[in-house]
């Protein structure tokens, strides 16, 4: 049943030489992808548009060398063809030919996979003796020919290579092809970024060719070996970690610490010898040294916090060196190029810099450049070329520049690409699939989708509860009660993204890619459009929107779920309140509501009566909820603290601590109800195949500092269930002091482990369980603006809403393995936001310390909390700025801080001691004792490197609390003044700058404006309080009981 | 219908040696342009070509290619029983089957051509694939000898030498009740590809043999040794049987095309 023929193909395979024959299946059609067709290939997916002047047909070498030009979005028409697929696998190793992959797979670019091996008339078999090389060549340039035949001439056809005899041989045979080398020189002259690149990595390959033979590191085994080593035990596989604050790396393996549950089966790896060439983040394959050879791991304080247990310091570790590396990981790394001080080995080649990279855990990086003087104290992209072992360090090429180090948006940048974060504007393409609402045209609903939709607009009160001056309104809520009293309908409506968003859609990738809005300490960027996500999906007030909802019919009186109905509608939400305004209303206090304050007083009271009764009764609900869950140990960890408030162009007037508002909490409910039933129903609908969100049991030995913290201050903490612990910690109060429970809490929260999407289809039912919510099944449904997985979620329960009815959804849904590379993605990303969130507000506290001198200015003497005691210092936070840091007891010289009568401190010879719960210093003055919770007093400086990012470092300056000489301006203001003033200050740098450089008029605060998101934004503060405040930013990830909404 | 027989070998504890999905060779099994290492699509088998009637000598001779996988298979019978008659069943005829590879078949030298364990099980598995194809009980007490060589080994070994000792048995007269075809299926990029070659097979991927018996789409043996899941089964059976039919469409035609010759030949 086929028309194939068959060739033969020698290969000898790996080890001995062995003749291996093949079979090689030829057939006369191969979609070409090209709008030009005339012979009907079956050309689905993309196709190269018939418009351009040429195509262009890379040669192998190209391909494998210059891989990062052709992803220019510029060059369109690219034809890549098998044999340079294949080469790239070869060559280049997995990574490379996935990157290849995506860029093919990826329809923002032009450019299209032609099977020539495969094509009975492109293909050529090697002939005898011909090299490897040359047969590639030879191939491609016949793919190219035939291209050029089957559009029938149309189209020119242009081969690019390196290799000048290729030029040679095939220019002159002319069969409408035309073969040329400098390809970007001839017909992009004006692509200026591509020419840098090129010459950048022209360089490098030619560093390359010219290293010297010294050998640096000893060879990686072959990956056969690796293989059976693995299996047979002797050597061990895992990921490389390098401490940020030690040069030391460990190695987590995987398959062995999940089995046994044991965290302290890492691997270290000492040195850089032993580490052999492996970077941060590679998947290596370990020997183990003889146990003579073990080290212990380094525990003491001496740089930054620690994490590690403080009990565990001389005890030996398995110690191993790296003998191969099975994956590299290598990303787009900033460097700093140094300044040019002449001890630099200029000697030997100019040309040649050593870059520091950004991230203290990557080595040096040997960057070629002619810009090298241009370029000091610049910060710069690169990549890892490769890693010789007879070099000392990795030789990387420069792409892109991002500007001076230490000015704000160089760093913010650099944030970004350290996190892989690439958030270009959204495209003309991706915009033009967006519908359009401008005065002129406005948005309206589609009929056809009116009658498919439950029209709720008529019938329900809806109204949502956000944020002041909120603008994406995810969530609506209704309530009513029917059925004559017997029955309440609470209702959740979620905005409709998906309606908006089709599957596979240009937007729907970019966010996809995103996964979610990234929020940075002065600015976000939006995982949607501006169009969709503050318009057509925000559900705002008065307008007509499509929505998404989850309704429950309760019992009036037991509120037991009678009925639950979701299904798409349609909504005009009545009121758009806020969280004072609902809790004003709902505590009877005078409150004005926009929507009604133009109505005549007797309506007016009706109205406001109808909606104190739905906010009465939701009231009611959720406590109701709450405390259901509140018996299934649903944990209160510490979390939102401070609130920004705003004034009418968005501005933050100030941060006042959160009143506790019982209505945040209301809404908080309802979302997670919301959250569970549609985990429900995806999960019931698609046992293998649903996206939730679990949040595993915390380890044991994690809450061992709390437990013994607790037992300090007499209380004991249970840790055993989530009930229990959230029992213990209710209990655990002093009357005299209410930030004992909060730091407890606090300390409680980072044991936590982190919540995680996953696929249903991967783990067992009883690993779905959500420990800080105690629920089942969870899942995130609503948010869809913010969140890609939220989008998934919708798409689900469409589908098994269309399964319910009957009707095939039309299209199969993700399989498993897709969604569970998808709910891995998604993981990474928001790890990617949470961190380039830390590192962006870290950044803004450092750049406005930077501006003071921290002997004279009051601003930077503090009032700090110990919330926590290490070995030679207390970790303190520092409610005024948000600060976390540490505070040491002791210096380098080995002196102790002392405190003096007044409470004053200094350095003195001393010794330190170290309980559970405080710490005491004795020197000649007399001993000083610091306990957990106490106030200190602490000045913070800022401690700067040219190469990496600014730190804060705080200093004891006396043990009594702190009393500011001024009138105590309202506490907490600091945060938002600061991000305030540094973007201020940095607008005012660079406006400087540009009148000096051009004289042109100041740029106006409209344009700056138009920028994405330049401007503080009230959503980012907000954002960014609500998830930093007092906690560790990577804790505020694992507490997910905030981030319901 | 009573005859279908299914076997699952060494049973399912054995753990497969590769992971389900985790394809070590790191070679692409399948492109993103659905193409197969040897440029056939998933669904497309390989080339078949077979002659019938190889030998003068035996009952009936057969010589079958399926790309690159050789094999010649003989069969003698029905006869008398020979060697021990303690297996002699008096109700139908016992069919013996012998499987071995010759010695160059492979790329590297074998040292045994056949009774080791993998030709001994391989053998069992001909034994119970014919005795549920073959109408034995039209000759009691009697012993029919299949004897299959795989000349040159390139995947679907099994297969192979089913869809070659079909054809031999055809050319020996003894009535079957109907073309026994066999083929393997694998599981890729949740795709199940038809006709595994050998580095297909080695490549880590889940592979499921089966023997039909195409008209009645009866299932003769069913054997899978490799971890799967439930789900994906019925999927792959599916393309296993679609597979298998185009397998007997190739059959047929090889024996129309001998009948015709040897009618010629006679003079019929």
């Amino acid at each position: 049943c086929l028309q194939t023929e068959k060739i033969l193909h020698l290969k000898s395979h790996r080890g001995r030489k062995v003749r291996v024959v093949r079979e090689h299946y030829l057939r006369e059609r191969v979609p070409c992808y090209s709008s030009l067709c005339q012979a009907d290939c079956e050309n689905d997916g993309k196709v190269l548009p018939g418009d351009l002047t040429h195509y262009v047909v890379p040669d192998v070498g190209v391909v494998v060398d210059f891989l990062e030009i052709l992803e220019f979005r510029e060059l369109q028409g690219v034809v890549f063809t098998q044999t340079a697929c294949q080469a790239v696998q070869h060559c280049k190793g997995r990574r490379q030919y996935n990157r290849l992959r995506n860029l093919i797979k990826d329809p923002r670019h032009d450019c299209v996979l032609f099977a020539n091996e495969f094509q009975e008339y492109s293909y050529c078999p090697r002939e005898k003796g011909e090299s490897q090389e040359k047969w590639q060549t030879r191939c491609v340039y016949s793919a190219a020919v035939w291209y050029h035949n089957h559009l029938a001439g149309m189209k020119d056809v242009v081969m690019i290579t390196e290799d000048q005899d290729a030029v040679a041989e095939y220019s002159s045979l002319n069969a409408g092809v035309y073969v040329i080398s400098d390809f970007l020189q001839n017909f992009w002259p004006e692509l200026q970024p591509a020419h840098e690149l090129y010459s950048s990595i022209s360089q490098a390959l030619q560093e390359k060719e010219s290293e010297s033979s010294q050998k640096e590191y000893t060879e990686h085994l072959p990956a056969e070996i690796l293989e059976a080593g693995i299996k047979s035990g002797r050597y061990i596989k895992g990921t490389l970690n390098i401490n940020k604050h030690h040069d030391e790396a460990s190695i987590m393996t995987e398959g062995l610490s999940n089995k046994n549950n044991d965290p302290s089966w890492a691997v270290l790896v000492c040195g850089n010898k032993n580490r052999n060439r492996a970077v941060h983040g590679d998947t290596v394959v370990v020997e183990l040294l003889p146990k003579s050879e073990w080290r212990g791991k380094v525990t003491a304080l001496s740089e930054g916090e620690e994490k590690s247990g403080e009990d565990n310091e001389s005890k030996p570790m398995p110690t191993g060196r790296v003998v191969g590396i099975l994956q590299r990981n290598w990303r787009d790394y900033v460097v700093t190029f140094p300044p040019r001080d002449g001890t630099q080995s200029q000697s030997r080649n100019s040309q040649r810099i050593l870059a520091v990279p950004w991230d203290r855990r990557i080595p040096k990086i040997r960057i070629s450049t002619q810009q090298a003087d241009a370029l000091q104290d610049h910060r710069v992209v690169v990549r890892i070329d490769s890693w010789e072992s007879t070099s000392l360090y990795p030789n990387g090429h420069s792409v892109r520049v991002l500007g001076r180090a230490g000015e704000m948006e160089t760093e913010v940048q650099t944030i970004l690409i350290e996190n892989c974060i690439h958030v270009p504007p959204f495209s003309d393409a991706q915009l033009r699939e967006m519908p359009v609402n401008s005065p002129e045209k406005p948005w309206r609903m589609d009929p056809v989708q009116v009658a498919e939709r439950r029209d709720l607009r008529e019938t329900h009160l809806v109204f949502s509860i956000d944020p002041r001056g909120c603008e994406d309104v995810d969530d609506t809520l209704s309530v009513r009660s029917i059925a004559g009293g017997k029955l309440l309908e609470l209702g959740v409506h979620i905005a409709d993204v998906t309606h908006f968003v089709a599957e596979g859609s240009l937007t729907d990738l970019e966010a996809r890619i995103r996964s979610t809005t990234y929020y940075l300490a002065d600015r976000r960027y939006d995982m949607l459009p501006a169009v969709l996500s503050a318009d057509l999906c925000s559900l705002l007030g008065g307008v007509d929107r499509y929505a998404m909802s989850v309704m429950w019919e309760l019992d009036a009186q037991t509120l037991a779920v009678n009925k639950v109905w979701y299904g798409r509608t349609v909504i005009r939400s009545s009121y758009q309140l806020h969280y004072e305004l609902a809790q004003a209303l709902l505590n009877g206090e005078p409150a004005e509501v926009p929507e009604l304050a133009r109505l005549e007083p007797e309506e007016k009271d009706a109205k406001l009566a109808e909606l104190n009764q739905a906010l009465e009764t939701l009231t009611h609900v959720a406590r109701h909820l709450r405390a259901q869950r509140d018996r299934g140990g649903a944990l209160e960890l510490e979390g939102v603290e401070v609130r920004a408030q705003l004034d009418e162009q968005r501005n933050i007037t100030a941060l006042v601590p959160r009143q506790p508002l019982e209505v945040h909490e209301t809404v908080a409910e309802c979302m997670i109800y919301a959250n569970h039933w549609v985990a429900r129903k995806i999960q019931e609908t698609f046992p293998h195949q649903a996206l939730l969100r679990r949040h595993p049991p915390p380890r044991q030995e994690f809450f061992n500092q709390l437990v013994e913290s607790a037992k300090a201050m007499g209380f004991t903490i249970d840790t055993r269930t989530n009930k229990a612990l959230a029992d213990s910690l209710d209990r655990a109060v002093d009357p005299q002091d209410p930030l004992v429970n909060k730091m407890l809490r606090m300390m409680a929260t980072t044991a936590m482990s982190q919540a995680l999407y996953f696929s249903t289809g991967l783990e067992s039912q009883d690993q779905f369980y959500h420990y800080g919510l105690a629920l089942d099944r969870y899942t995130h449904f609503t948010s869809p603006i913010r969140r890609y997985a939220d989008i998934v979620v919708h798409r689900l329960l469409t589908a098994a809403i269309a399964v319910e009815r009957g009707a095939d959804s039309g299209r199969a849904i993700a399989s498993n393995k897709e969604l569970e590379e998808l709910a891995q993605h998604i993981n990474s990303k928001n790890r990617a936001a949470q961190r380039a969130q830390k590192l962006s507000t870290v950044l803004f506290q450092c750049l406005y310390f930077k501006e003071r001198d921290p002997q004279t200015d009051p601003q930077c003497v503090a009032d700090a909390i110990v919330y926590s005691i290490r070995n030679n210092g207390l970790l303190v936070y520092i409610p005024e700025y948000g600060v976390k840091g540490p505070v040491y007891l002791k210096n380098r010289e080995g002196q102790v801080v002392a405190a003096g009568e007044d409470g004053s401190c200094e350095w003195q010879s001393g010794s330190l001691r170290h309980y559970s719960d405080r710490i005491s210093t004795t020197s000649s003055c007399g001993t000083s004792t610091f306990r957990l919770c106490d106030h200190i007093t602490v000045r913070i400086s800022v401690r700067s490197t040219s190469s990496h990012a600014d730190s804060l470092n705080l200093e004891i300056i006396s043990n009594k609390p702190h009393r500011s000489a001024e009138p105590q301006q309202p506490h907490s203001q600091g945060r938002s003044q600061l991000v305030q003033e540094v973007v201020r200050q940095a607008e005012e740098a660079q406006q400087q700058a540009q009148e000096k450089a051009a004289r042109r008029p100041k740029l106006s605060r409209e344009e700056r404006e138009f920028s994405q998101s330049k401007t503080p934004n009230l959503y980012s503060l907000l954002e960014e309080v609500r998830e930093l405040a007092l906690m560790d930013l990577d804790t505020a990830a694992r507490v997910c009981v905030t981030s319901a909404s | 219908m009573g005859n279908v027989v299914q076997r699952r070998t060494r049973g399912a504890l054995r753990r497969c040696p590769f992971e389900v999905c985790g394809n070590m060779a790191g070679l692409e099994l399948l492109s993103d342009q659905g193409y197969r290492l040897d440029g056939r699509k998933a669904t497309e088998l390989r080339k078949v070509q077979a002659r019938m009637g190889v030998f003068a000598q035996a009952d009936g001779s057969a010589y079958l290619e399926q790309g690159n996988t050789k094999a010649l298979a003989v069969v003698y019978g029905p006869h008398e029983m020979r060697g021990s008659r303690s297996r002699t069943r008096h109700d139908q005829a016992v069919i013996n089957c012998q499987y071995s590879m010759a010695t160059f078949s492979t790329a590297e030298r074998k040292r045994r051509p056949h009774g080791d364990r993998k030709s001994t099980e391989m053998s069992l598995h001909l034994k119970q694939t014919f005795e549920a194809a073959v109408m034995t009980q039209l000759y009691p007490r009697s012993q029919i000898d299949i004897y299959v060589k795989i000349l040159q080994s390139d995947g679907g070994n099994y297969s192979v030498c089913v869809n070659a000792a079909t054809l031999a048995v055809i050319d020996a007269g003894i009535p079957m009740r109907d073309y026994v075809c066999a083929c393997t299926v694998g599981f890729v990029d949740e795709t199940p590809l038809a006709d595994l070659c050998y580095a297909e097979e080695s490549g880590g991927v889940s592979s499921l043999a089966l023997a039909l018996l195409p008209r009645g789409g009866q299932i003769a043996l069913l054997q899978m040794d490799a971890r799967l899941h439930q789900d994906h089964l019925e999927a792959l059976i599916e393309a296993a049987m679609t597979a298998c039919k185009g397998v007997s469409k190739v059959l047929d035609e090889v024996v129309r095309q001998h009948l015709q010759e040897v009618s010629v030949l006679t003079g019929e």
